[in-house]
């Protein structure tokens, strides 16, 4: 009987309820969108972040490297403490590593700096890399080079030509496979992999450093350096700071923006469902004249209207959230060209606010226990 | 007749009148607010991306390769061109020198001191530096301005003094003989003779290559490398807006020959600030000069505020619509709720025009009002929205006043647009007789 009359009421006032069910589920897709949003972002704008690259840095603790006139190398460490302690620790974080060997040797007997390094980690590291030709796939591929586009210019070299380098007594041929348009340092200098340029320099199993990008927030970048520091004493090891110190800030002020402008539609919308409620409340006066003059009890009157308005809010809330999550994969597609995954936290919340909105707006339907039924039968 | 029906119509029931001017105040108070907050928010947010440091290298057009590794240049000092220190004050001369936030020169010098008994580079750099303006001006730069996240202990170096910072990781290595207050004796290339004496006076932790090096003024490092007025290259940090097609083809137009900007492209391009076209400005004010954007700074910076900004017109759209559908839902149910007049009016002969007329009219003088409420309203509260977010007030901008009126009648029109053309279906005996 109850369920009954409740349904009858929603069927029988489709005008007014059509105006109460757009309202209420575009409320909650809107709301539902902006919240989806709201939690994708941040993830999203620190993966933006880590595209700057490397972020941890680990040397030798020794100073200043002497001056290096040509065939000397700065201060080195063995590569398989470093390796070794990488590949320890857990890799979840761990984007993209990879140790570089830096020797000054010369071609076309013109001295030039030579990064050894595996390159088939450049393209992760150094994401910002334009390379014209290709990048070189594999770490053993030791007959192929990437050049700088200031080498390049300078000793007037393209995509395939031949390139030898020599170290002191030794030389090593290459064949250009790429040039890197790198809008930094690295365009001035050579790079080959680590194991023909160890072999080169005559200096096995040495490194002069180590390149570490490590996925997630400040935070968790702060804390793989200090993991990696305890793990490494014996070395420096520095978190790239340029990046980090902003990045907080910065992302703190983005996401406090996106939080404040969220909170103010989700007021709004939750106003405008509520007015809109409370209106539809009013007008069913003339419905509780009627029941009130059959005998039905004010409680149970109102109890009625209660479950109408629920079933709305929840029918409309579930519909809106759907629609709602379909928007921000949308828009997670449009800003971020990927699409932010919905949220399951998302679905309830937003039910439960769009009921408790909708209930909230059928408060005025205390006022019906001062309702008399003579009067409003009468039209009044 | 028409405007005395519609003074009745707001005399007689001013508590819903009420009610409906209040849903419009705060759908048009968050209107304007998002609108204030997402025009400005691209120039705040390139602000506050200054943070990540200079986005600009200007170095000399290279007659030999820069032997750099780990950000210090090994090349000996008489090996190389130099830049002028005294046209750095042409930077601010350029067409977006208002957008030049900083800059700082550098001069990297191989020399040896006494207390390590050891080689060490000697940055030669300013850290608050005044620069003779070509307009008679001053402006004071350094890397205060560039390196922002470079931490002092103790403090920096007085521009031109006979004092110096350590990098951390040096101070570290010999912490008696460069500890704060204490003399060190500095001098050019590995030799000990000659040379000055410099106090320490700071420590300074960068996280890059200076943490090695000795910090020094730049007029001390040109005395000690014997290049006096001279400097390798000048770190920039200009304001720029993020790449977009233009850009590119502007910035590939400077080397490519295949690709030839159309006059008003050209000016379109030259007279934004896109760090090519301000990388451009530098160049002929500089002549001998590369100048590289810091790709790794400049790209990270552009893709997020492009991101950021797409992001918010989103947000500022769905504030839009829940605003409309505020007001919509409002004007539309005030039509339903006077069914019972509507019914009257027509009884009495009042065509179909003159009853949607006199809505609409209301409604559109509700929006007015209420519009202009909620710019208001709105305005105050982009202040404080910006004020929170980036500690300066967003200004109002009086050019969305209009915009927020007109989108207000404009919803307003269409959310009773359809009730009214429903009404006039109302046949009026059904209406009066209550059903």
């Amino acid at each position: 009987m109850f369920w009954r009359l409740v349904f009858q009421l929603l069927r029988g006032s489709r005008g007014r309820l059509a105006v109460a069910i757009i309202a209420i589920v575009s409320g909650a897709a809107v709301i539902s969108a902006l919240l989806n949003l709201d939690l994708g972002v941040q993830n999203k704008l620190t993966q933006e972040f880590r595209s700057l690259g490397a972020n941890i840095v680990i040397s030798p603790v020794s100073g200043a490297p002497a001056q290096i006139s040509g065939a000397e190398v700065p201060s080195l460490m063995p590569e398989k403490d470093v390796v070794g302690v990488l590949q320890q620790l857990p890799s979840a974080q761990l984007a993209a590593a990879a140790p570089y060997l830096y020797i000054v040797a010369r071609a076309q007997n013109i001295p030039v700096v030579v990064a050894g390094t595996w390159l088939d980690q450049s393209q992760k590291l150094d994401a910002t890399w334009k390379v014209e030709g290709n990048w070189i796939a594999s770490r053993d591929d030791n007959s192929r080079c990437l050049v700088g586009r200031n080498v390049a210019r300078r000793l007037h070299l393209a995509v395939g030509n031949a390139l030898e380098l020599h170290y002191l007594d030794r030389s090593a041929h290459y064949s250009v496979a790429g040039i890197v348009d790198a809008g930094g340092t690295d365009d001035n200098q050579i790079f080959a992999n680590l194991r023909a340029v160890q072999a080169l320099a005559n200096l096995p199993e040495q490194i002069g450093l180590a390149q570490v990008s490590v996925a997630g927030t400040a935070q968790v970048v702060a804390d793989y350096a200090a993991r990696l520091a305890a793990a490494l004493p014996q070395y420096q090891v520095r978190p790239i700071r340029q990046v980090a110190e902003a990045e907080g800030a910065l992302l703190g002020r983005i996401r406090l923006l996106i939080v404040s402008m969220v909170l103010l539609i989700l007021i709004l919308t939750a106003l405008c469902v509520l007015g809109t409620m409370a209106a539809l409340a009013m007008e069913r006066r003339k419905d509780v004249g009627l029941m009130k003059s059959l005998g039905g009890s004010i409680s149970r009157i109102v109890g009625i209207f209660l479950a109408e308005v629920g079933v709305l809010g929840a029918a409309g809330g579930l519909l809106g959230t759907i629609l709602g999550a379909a928007l921000s994969y949308w828009m997670g597609l449009r800003v971020f060209d990927t699409a932010i995954a919905p949220r399951w936290e998302v679905f309830p919340a937003t039910i439960a606010l769009m009921i408790v909105v909708t209930l909230t707006g059928a408060l005025p339907l205390r006022m019906l226990g001062n309702v008399k039924p003579a009067e409003i039968l009468r039209g009044e | 007749m028409f405007a005395r029906l519609l003074g009745e119509s707001f005399a007689r029931n001013p508590r819903r009148k009420v009610l409906t001017a209040a849903a419009l105040v705060i759908g048009m108070a968050v209107a304007t607010a998002t609108l204030t907050i997402a025009l400005e928010v691209g120039d705040r947010l390139a602000r506050e991306f200054r943070s990540l440091g200079a986005n600009l290298l200007v170095t000399p057009e290279s007659d030999t390769l820069p032997v750099e590794i780990g950000g210090v240049d090994y090349r000996p000092v008489d090996e190389g061109a130099y830049l002028n220190e005294a046209d750095l004050g042409k930077l601010k001369a350029i067409f977006w020198r208002h957008n030049i936030l900083g800059f700082t020169p550098f001069l990297d010098v191989p020399a040896y001191v006494s207390e390590t008994g050891g080689a060490t580079t000697l940055i030669g750099t300013w850290y608050r530096h005044e620069v003779p303006v070509p307009d008679g001006t001053k402006f004071e730069t350094g890397a205060s301005a560039t390196h922002p996240w470079w931490k002092i202990s103790g403090r920096w170096f007085r521009d031109g003094a006979d004092e110096c910072v350590i990098g951390s990781a040096l101070a570290e290595k010999y912490p008696a003989a460069l500890a704060l207050g204490k003399a060190i004796h500095v001098a050019a290339g590995g030799v000990s003779e000659g040379g000055r004496s410099l106090v320490v006076t700071g420590i300074v932790s960068t996280g890059d290559a200076e943490d090695n090096a000795v910090l020094v003024p730049l007029s001390v490092a040109q005395e000690i490398s014997g290049h006096p007025g001279k400097f390798r290259q000048v770190f920039v940090s200009a304001l720029t807006k993020p790449a977009d097609a233009l850009a590119e083809r502007g910035e590939r137009a400077q080397t490519d020959m295949n690709i030839q900007l159309t006059p008003t492209e050209y000016d379109r391009w030259f007279c934004s600030p896109y760090i090519s076209s301000i990388g451009f400005q530098i160049s002929t004010v500089l002549p001998g000069t590369e100048v590289h954007a810091i790709r790794r700074v400049a790209e990270t910076e552009g893709r997020i505020l492009t991101r950021v900004g797409t992001l918010l017109w989103i947000v500022t759209l769905a504030a839009l619509g829940a605003a409309a559908l505020a007001v919509a839902a409002t004007s539309a149910t005030t039509v339903l709720e006077r069914r019972a007049e509507i019914g009257v009016m027509k009884a009495l002969g009042a065509s179909n025009a003159l009853v949607g007329g006199i809505f609409l009219a209301e409604q559109v003088l509700l929006a007015i009002a209420g519009g202009a409420i909620g710019f208001f309203v709105g305005a105050g509260l982009a202040r404080f929205l910006g004020e929170s977010v980036f500690g300066t007030p967003a200004s109002p901008r009086l050019i969305l006043f209009p915009v927020v009126l007109a989108l207000a009648a404009i919803i307003a029109m269409i959310g009773s647009l359809v009730p009214l053309r429903r009404a006039a279906h109302f046949r009026p005996a059904v209406i009066l007789r209550g059903e």
